[in-house]
C-alpha cells in the first residue's frame, strides 16, 4: 500500500456515466421496487433531517431519470449506512444505487477533504510514531477549529486514537506462542484501524484465537479501501482492495481469514463487488474465506467446537450492531456469543445507526445530522451502563464513545476476559 | 429443546417464532426484508365478510368449509391464537374474538376487524355517534372532508347513523416541510411539546361531546402519545389507518420483533432463503443467498412463513404453472382457467392456489401424505387463503403459526 495520498481527480470518463458493471447489477433490481415505503420508514437520516428526501425517492425513483447525470443532489446526504437495502422485501439494492450515483455526481468536483479522509493508512503511519503529540493535537480545540475551516472536518467529530505501538509492531516483536496448534492456522486481517488505532482489539483477537488452539498468521497488509469507496473514489478503492486480496492470499490458500474490523469484512465479502462492480477471482476467493471474529466464534459454537468454559462477568452492557455488520446477512453474532458468558446481560441497542457511517459524521456539513441520527443510541448507552458499551466496528466505537462519554470496546474484550486472558479494567 | 428455523417476518413468522421460543426451542428467524405488517392497518382481522359483513368472527370460523384454511384449523386454534396475540402485545391489542369492531377507513367506509389498538376503538361506529374528523393540512394522505361526508351518508352495520363533520388544521411536523409523511407526523407526536402545540390549536374548534377522529399518526415510540392527546383535549379520540407507511402497522411489527428478541429468537434480517437440503423425508438445512457465498442453517424443524404471490413465495410461470419458490412443494390446482375477465367479479381462481396442509400444518402431497415430516407451513402460503376478500388473513396467519409451533413441540427431534 502506497503511503501517498491519491488526489488525482477521478474523471467522469472513469465511471463512464455509471455504465460500469456494478451499476448494471444494481440497476437490474430497480424494477422490483413496488413503492411500499418500507425503506423510507427505516432510513435513519431522513428521520432527522428534511435535507435527505429518503432512500426510495433518491434511489429507485430518481434512478429512472438518471442518464449519467444526477437529478437530485440531496443524495449527498445519504450516509450509505445500507439500512434501506437491508429492509427492502423486494431485493432492490437501494443503498448501492445511491452510492454509485453519488460517485458520479461528485466525480468532477470531489472535495479534497473527501480524498484525504479515505487515507487511513497514511493517517496511521503519520500518527503512530508521534502518538502523544497526535493525541494532543486532535484534542486541541483551536487546532480543530482551524481544521474544520480549512479541511471541513467538524471540530467535535471523533478522531482515531493514536497509539504508540502498531499491532504489527507488537505482533512481530512479541514472543510467539510455541504451540501446539491443534486447530491449524488462520489468517488475521487487522485492517488499517486495527493496525494503528484499535491495537488492543487486534491483540485480544489474536490471543483468543491462539487460546482456542489456532496458529495465527498475519501477512503484511494494508487497507481494504472502504473509506475511499464510501467517498466515491472507486478507482483507488479498487486498487486497495485487490492489493489487500493479494496480501491476504500470500499467507496460504484455503485458510480462513478472521478479522475484528466488522466493516472491512463487509467490503471484502460484498461491497467491493456489489457497489464498485469488482469482478475478480482474488476478491471472490478472499471474500468466501473471510469471517468477522464474532461470526467465526458463533460458527464454532453452532458446530459444537467452541469451549464455553467462560468465567462469570457480572455486568449489564449495551451492545450496538453496526450497519455494515448487519448488511452481511448473519444477524448479530456477537449477541449470540456473549449470551454464553455467565452473569453477563447484554442489551441490544436495537437502534438503526450511530450516525458516523464511516466518515460521514466527520464532515462539517453532516456532523449535526450524524449526531441527531445517533442520539437515541447515545441515550440508550448512557442509561444502560455509564462505564462500558460494546460495538464491532472502529469508527462506530469512536462515535459512540465521543458522543455518549461511555467507553466503547469491541465484544472480543469480554470474550478475552471471560476466557481468563485478561481482567476488565 | 430442539432447534427450529422460521422463514419469514410477517404476522405468521413472528407468531411462530415467539411461540417456539416460549416453548423452549432454540429459534432462528430468517427474513429477506421487513414483512407486510407495516403495510396493513395495524389491527387483526379474523373474519370480516362471509360474504356478508360478519359481527361474530368465531361463529364465521366455525361455519367455514374447505378449502378455506379455517376448515382445517377449527375454532379452537383461532381462539387460542387471538388469546396468544393479546398476551404477546399487552396494551397494544384489545378485542373479543366473538365481536368485531366496525372501524372507519381513510375513505370513510366501515370495516370489520377483530382486535384493534386501544387508540382505534373510540371509532367503533354506532348509532347516534357524533364525530369530528380532523385533517392535517400538510398530510396529503388523509382527506377529512371525504371521510366525514362518506361516514355521514352511510347506514351503519347496526342500522343506525352517525354524524361526522370535518375540520382541517395546520400544525407543522417539521417547519421546513409543506408535505410531510404520516411517519414524520408520528415522530413529532412522540414529543410532548408537539402534542401540546397540536392540542392547543385543535381544542378551540371542538364542540362538547364530540369524538375526535385523527389520522393514525399519534406517536410511534411513545405508547402514551394518543391518550395524552385525548387527555389534553378532554375528548375521546380515535386513529384512522393511513396508506403505507402505516404507523399502526409499524407499531405491531416493532412490538412483535422486540418481543421475539426478548424471548431469545436469533433474527437474521436481509437474507433470501433460496435452497434446502433434505434426507430421508426430512429437511436437514436451508441456505440463504448471502454474498459472496451462501450460508446454511441446520435445524430439527422448519416453519415456512414466506407469504403468497405478493411476496414471491408463490410464483406463476409463463406456462401457467404455480410453484412454491423455496421447497417446490406441491400446490393445489383449479379445474378452470386461472383468471376470469370480470375485474369486479368473484375471486380469481389463481388466488385460491397454495400449499395444502394437514392439522399439524405439514405440507401434503397428492396422496395426502406429508412431504417432509419436520416442515410446517403457515400464513399466506396456505391453499384456500383469500384474506384480502373475506378479511381472514391475520386470523389464518396467527392460528396456523400457532398450530405449526405447537405441532413441532410434539415431535421427537
Amino acid at each position: 500500500m502506497s503511503a501517498e495520498p491519491n488526489i488525482e481527480p477521478q474523471t467522469k470518463a472513469t465511471l463512464a456515466g455509471l455504465g460500469f458493471a456494478g451499476h448494471e447489477l444494481s440497476r437490474a433490481t430497480l424494477d422490483a421496487c413496488v413503492k411500499c415505503t418500507i425503506c423510507e420508514t427505516q432510513c435513519p437520516v431522513s428521520a432527522v433531517t428534511p435535507l435527505f428526501t429518503g432512500p426510495k425517492f433518491v434511489g429507485p425513483q430518481a434512478e429512472r431519470f438518471r442518464n449519467g447525470e444526477s437529478v437530485d443532489h440531496s443524495l449527498d446526504y445519504c450516509s450509505s449506512c445500507g439500512t434501506c437495502t437491508l429492509v427492502c422485501p423486494q431485493g432492490v439494492q437501494i443503498a448501492e444505487l445511491n452510492s454509485q450515483a453519488r460517485a458520479v455526481m461528485k466525480a468532477d468536483h470531489m472535495p479534497i477533504r473527501d480524498r484525504l479522509i479515505g487515507q487511513t493508512v497514511l493517517m496511521g503511519k503519520v500518527m503512530t510514531p508521534v502518538a502523544p503529540i497526535a493525541r494532543a493535537v486532535l484534542n486541541n480545540k483551536p487546532i480543530r477549529k482551524v481544521m474544520e475551516a480549512v479541511v471541513g472536518v467538524h471540530a467535535d467529530a471523533p478522531m482515531p486514537p493514536a497509539q504508540s505501538q502498531s499491532f504489527e509492531g507488537w505482533f512481530t516483536k512479541r514472543a510467539k506462542p510455541a504451540g501446539p496448534f491443534p486447530r491449524g492456522a488462520v489468517v488475521f486481517f487487522h485492517g488499517c484501524a486495527g493496525n494503528y488505532f484499535e491495537v488492543e482489539t487486534s491483540k485480544k483477537s489474536v490471543e483468543v484465537l491462539e487460546h482456542l488452539g489456532y496458529e495465527v498468521l498475519v501477512p503484511k497488509h494494508g487497507c481494504c479501501g472502504l473509506a475511499q469507496q464510501s467517498n466515491g473514489l472507486f478507482d483507488s478503492a479498487t486498487k486497495s482492495v485487490l492489493k489487500l486480496c493479494d496480501d491476504l492470499r500470500s499467507a496460504g490458500a484455503d485458510l480462513t481469514i478472521v478479522s475484528a474490523s466488522g466493516s472491512c469484512t463487509g467490503m471484502l465479502k460484498h461491497e467491493a463487488h456489489e457497489i464498485m462492480g469488482v469482478e475478480d477471482e482474488r476478491l471472490h476467493d478472499v471474500g468466501v474465506r473471510t469471517r468477522d471474529i464474532m461470526e467465526f466464534l458463533l460458527d464454532l459454537y453452532d458446530a459444537g467446537e467452541l469451549p464455553t468454559d467462560f468465567g462469570p462477568i457480572d455486568m449489564t452492557v449495551p451492545y450496538h450492531a453496526p450497519c455494515q455488520l448487519k448488511s452481511q446477512g448473519m444477524g448479530k453474532p456477537a449477541l449470540e456469543v456473549l449470551k454464553l458468558i455467565p452473569g453477563l446481560t447484554v442489551v441490544d441497542s436495537n437502534k438503526t445507526c450511530c450516525g458516523i457511517a464511516g466518515t460521514y459524521g466527520l464532515k462539517k456539513e453532516k456532523y449535526e445530522v450524524a449526531q441527531a441520527v445517533g442520539k437515541p443510541l447515545f441515550d440508550m448507552v448512557k442509561e444502560t451502563n455509564p462505564d462500558l458499551a460494546l460495538c464491532d466496528t472502529e469508527t462506530c466505537r469512536w462515535q459512540i464513545e465521543q458522543s455518549s462519554g461511555v467507553r466503547t470496546e469491541h465484544p472480543i474484550f469480554l470474550i478475552h476476559a471471560a476466557y481468563g486472558l485478561s481482567t476488565l479494567a | 429443546m430442539s432447534r427450529v428455523v422460521v422463514i419469514g417476518a410477517g404476522l405468521a413468522g413472528w407468531v411462530a417464532a415467539n411461540r417456539l421460543a416460549d416453548n423452549g426451542h432454540s429459534v432462528v428467524l430468517l427474513h429477506k426484508g421487513l414483512g407486510g405488517l407495516q403495510l396493513g392497518q395495524g389491527s387483526i382481522d379474523v373474519f370480516g365478510y362471509d360474504p356478508a359483513r360478519v359481527t361474530n368472527p368465531i361463529a364465521a370460523v366455525a361455519a367455514a368449509s374447505a378449502p378455506h384454511p379455517y376448515a382445517t384449523l377449527g375454532t379452537g386454534s383461532v381462539v387460542a391464537a387471538v388469546a396468544y396475540l393479546k398476551q404477546l402485545l399487552p396494551g397494544l391489542l384489545v378485542g373479543d374474538p366473538e365481536a368485531n369492531y366496525q372501524l372507519p377507513t381513510a375513505v370513510g367506509a366501515i370495516r370489520p376487524t377483530c382486535l384493534a389498538q386501544p387508540s382505534m376503538i373510540a371509532g367503533n361506529a354506532h348509532d347516534g355517534a357524533s364525530w369530528v374528523i380532523v385533517g392535517l393540512r400538510r398530510l396529503k394522505d388523509f382527506s377529512a372532508e371525504l371521510i366525514a361526508a362518506n361516514l355521514s351518508r352511510t347506514e351503519l352495520p347496526d342500522g343506525g347513523r352517525l354524524q361526522a363533520r370535518a375540520i382541517t388544521i395546520d400544525v407543522a411536523a417539521r417547519e421546513s416541510e409543506i408535505d410531510s409523511t404520516g411517519l414524520t407526523f408520528a415522530r413529532a407526536f412522540d414529543d410532548p411539546d408537539f402534542r401540546k402545540r397540536f392540542t392547543a390549536a385543535l381544542a378551540p374548534q371542538l364542540k362538547p361531546g364530540e369524538t375526535v377522529g385523527l389520522p393514525a399518526v399519534l406517536g410511534l415510540a411513545d405508547p402514551t402519545a394518543w391518550s395524552d392527546v385525548a387527555a389534553n383535549l378532554g375528548h375521546d379520540v380515535f386513529e384512522i389507518p393511513l396508506p403505507p407507511p402505516s404507523v399502526l402497522g409499524m407499531r405491531l411489527d416493532q412490538a412483535l420483533r422486540a418481543r421475539a428478541l426478548e424471548a431469545g429468537v436469533r433474527v437474521v434480517p436481509g437474507v433470501r432463503t433460496v435452497a434446502f437440503d433434505a434426507e430421508g423425508g426430512r429437511v436437514r438445512s436451508v441456505s440463504i443467498a448471502t454474498e459472496p457465498a451462501p450460508r446454511s442453517f441446520t435445524a430439527d424443524a422448519f416453519v415456512l412463513a414466506t407469504g403468497g404471490f405478493e411476496s414471491g413465495a408463490l410464483e406463476l410461470d409463463s406456462y401457467g404453472q404455480v410453484h412454491e419458490a423455496l421447497f417446490d412443494l406441491p400446490v393445489t390446482t383449479v379445474d378452470t382457467a386461472l383468471f376470469h375477465g370480470d375485474y369486479w367479479g368473484p375471486e380469481q381462481p389463481l388466488f385460491t392456489i397454495g400449499v395444502p396442509v394437514n392439522a399439524a400444518m405439514q405440507p401434503l402431497d397428492a396422496s395426502g401424505a406429508s412431504v417432509y415430516a419436520n416442515l410446517h407451513a403457515a400464513g399466506g402460503i396456505l391453499a384456500g387463503n383469500a384474506g384480502w376478500r373475506d378479511k381472514t388473513g391475520d386470523g389464518v396467519a396467527a392460528a396456523s403459526a400457532l398450530a405449526a409451533a405447537d405441532a413441532i413441540g410434539k415431535e421427537r427431534p
